[in-house]
């Protein structure tokens, strides 16, 4: 079994970053468009560019069918989902393997077990990993209240059919909790017509940290290291680094050791990232695992060396690992920085625009993913991540320090980006010092938010002024009489 | 000639003179010597503002100037003042009433529905500490009045529209 021609089922940098392997070890390529698209780094490096409709350009990229058809017409023998879309629906696995087209990813059972976070939690912890002690009222009603007590303060009472935050209660004490638990009913029942709850134990400044693996389904499984990944605004990353600077070199081997164990018990395929909530005190649960290449990990490829995307691919075309855990190390220190249109001092709002002006910074240590082009635009129709910078340094200085010149160095004019922002976060003294957790954005609002001074703002007007055309002209054809006048009038 | 331009949602009046060798901004009460000149680079400029040579990149948007400056990038808002209150929305119909800049509504004359006359009030409303009031551009039929008295507005926003005349009776 070999690849010889691969189909990229996504869209902007990622597109771009897995065509760029696939060409280099000699597969052809293919890659997506909707027609509401403009052109991005993807389309000139495919081979081949695939038109896809749908009613929205997302749907497009969702519909299970349409891109199962088009693999077949070009004679795909494989499809890259990269992340997001289609990258953990176990029906466009069967629906792939139906039509005799390798998936690049693990199996559909693996997909649907660790995509029913219930079943995920419970099959990790029967097998004696750490999840964060928890009281499902479902198991038995009746007693939920003493198990609640059981799990210990604080804790965090959630709705079982809930999202995004609603109906959550955090409890610090044993009088507060029967009132929480009437409270979260409610609010369950009056958000998702459910009142059924579960509590878990509540992490005070939890720091997330998670954990690279990769298997060949058949029996070897090795990981990659850590990766962090507290930095956070709305609950999604925007900064990750590795190594962590909270890990002791025994809690590194620890954890990372926990992840590998976890995707064996799977005997996991592919690529595949196990997610841990880390306390305070050292301690570290399971939260989840993403059964995909994640947006962070060229951090991962730049600290080992190794391409994933070039892994990925030889695991899907049936190769053994071929790997032991001793060839993996871990040289230097990486950060990534998500840039995305938004405004970062309007409660992150996404920004659209044309991209007028862009200049990519290079230099020693510095990768950038890319999704748009000099002249593209930014719409609303997708994720507001427009690139990914990432950066190598010696040591965690180094990188910070090649990352800040690097955001600096980055123009892009035309639509508002978060890349002032990512820089603030860089130079934060806490930042710095590696005192962070993923309330960090949210506490350092105020010391992130940045005005231009006064001889700034001068500067920026000056600029604007002189670079009107309309203006500058106008200046130009008056008369010279009234031009001396302008210069004495007041 | 006059310029409204806005930095992190403050306004600033300026105007543009020239001496013949450079130009002079205008900002309130002060007069700021400068001059711009192209460097090497695609949008690299550098300014000349009070003795000091600054390098910056700038890109030139419809309606905001964006320029990168000190590895940061800045959005400044441009409105020419000269442009009436009120103008049309695009074609000859004079559809749509658009604010040219920020503001607040003082007052709201008419309702969806009401028959207008040219001339008659529409509303009243405030920008740059000014009073301005928005008459209908012709005859017709409301269509929308988005905005209610207190209500703020950004720049661009539409204010009120017409029911097209090809749709109206």
């Amino acid at each position: 079994m070999s690849i010889s021609k691969l189909l990229v089922a996504n869209r902007g940098e990622i597109a771009a970053r897995v065509l760029r392997t696939a060409r280099a070890i000699g597969i052809k390529t293919a890659v997506l468009r909707h027609p509401a698209e403009v052109d991005t780094p993807a389309h000139a490096i495919a081979d081949e560019v695939l038109t896809i409709n749908g009613p929205t350009p997302v749907a497009a990229y969702l519909d299970i069918e349409q891109i199962t058809q088009v693999a077949t017409r070009i004679g795909a023998d494989a499809v890259h989902p990269g992340y997001g879309f289609l990258a953990e629906n176990a029906a466009f696995v069967k629906a792939l393997d139906a039509a005799g087209i390798i998936f690049v990813g693990p199996t559909e059972d693996v997909i649907d077990l660790m995509g029913d976070k219930i079943r995920a939690r419970n099959f990790v912890e029967e097998r004696g990993f750490p999840v964060a002690p928890s009281a499902i009222e479902d198991d038995n009603p009746a007693d939920f209240v003493e198990r609640a007590r059981a799990v210990g303060y604080p804790l965090l009472i959630k709705p079982s059919a809930g999202g995004g935050g609603k109906g959550m209660h955090i409890v610090r004490e044993d009088s507060q909790l029967e009132t929480g638990i009437e409270t979260a009913r409610r609010e369950g029942e009056r958000y998702f017509g459910d009142g059924r709850l579960f509590v878990e134990r509540y992490i005070e400044d939890p720091r997330h940290i998670e954990v690279q693996v990769m298997g060949d389904g058949q029996g070897n499984v090795v990981h990659f290291w850590e990766r962090e990944c507290s930095i956070q605004r709305r609950f999604q990353k925007i900064l990750e680094e590795t190594p962590s600077p909270a890990l002791s070199p025994e809690q590194r081997d620890e954890i990372c050791e926990s992840a590998a164990g976890i995707a064996r018990a799977v005997n996991y395929r592919g690529a595949g990232t196990v997610e841990f909530i880390y306390a305070a005190d050292g301690g570290f649960y399971f939260l989840e695992m993403n059964t995909r290449l994640q947006v962070e990990h060229p951090v991962t490829e730049m600290v080992t060396g190794f391409d994933l995307v070039a892994e990925q691919l030889r695991i899907a075309a049936g190769e053994e690992l071929g790997l032991q855990q001793g060839d993996i190390g871990q040289t230097g220190h990486s950060i990534e920085l998500r840039i995305c249109a938004e405004d970062s001092d309007a409660d992150f709002r996404p920004a659209i625009g044309d991209i007028l002006l862009m200049d990519e910074p290079t230099g020693p240590g510095v990768r950038v993913d890319s999704g748009i082009l000099d002249g593209g635009s930014v719409t609303t129709d997708f994720d507001p991540m427009l690139s990914k910078l990432i950066v190598h340094g010696r040591n965690r200085n180094e990188a910070i320090a090649r990352a800040r010149r690097a955001a600096q160095d980055y123009v892009i004019l035309g639509v508002t980006t978060n890349l002032g922002y990512l820089d603030a976060i860089l130079a934060h003294p806490k930042f710095q010092s590696g005192d962070i957790s993923t309330g960090f954005l949210a506490e350092e609002a105020d010391a992130l938010k940045h005005e231009p001074d006064a001889a700034t703002q001068d500067i920026l007007m000056a600029a604007t002024a002189l670079s009107d055309a309309t203006l500058v002209q106008a200046v130009e054809n008056v008369p010279e009489i009234y031009r001396m006048m302008g210069a004495w009038r007041n | 000639m006059r310029r409204i331009l806005e930095i992190n949602g403050e306004e600033t009046p300026i105007w543009l003179a020239s001496t013949g060798q450079t130009h002079v901004l205008h900002l309130g009460e002060r007069e700021i010597p400068c001059s711009f000149d192209p460097a090497t680079g695609k949008g690299s400029y550098t300014l000349e503002i009070d003795g000091a040579r600054i390098p910056l990149r700038v890109a030139v948007g419809e309606e905001s100037t964006f320029v990168h400056l000190n590895g940061r990038a800045y959005e400044i808002g441009r409105t020419d003042p000269s442009q009436t209150l009120g103008e049309t929305g695009g074609g000859l119909a004079q559809d749509q009433m658009v604010a040219p800049m920020p503001g607040v509504v003082v007052s709201v004359d008419v309702a969806a529905g009401d028959t207008v006359t040219e001339g008659q009030t529409l509303l009243v409303i405030e920008s740059m500490k000014l009073e301005t009031t928005i008459a209908a551009p012709r005859d017709g039929v409301v269509a929308e009045v988005p905005f209610a008295t207190g209500d703020s507005f950004g720049g661009k926003e539409i204010l009120l529209s017409l029911v097209p005349l090809e749709e109206a009776e």
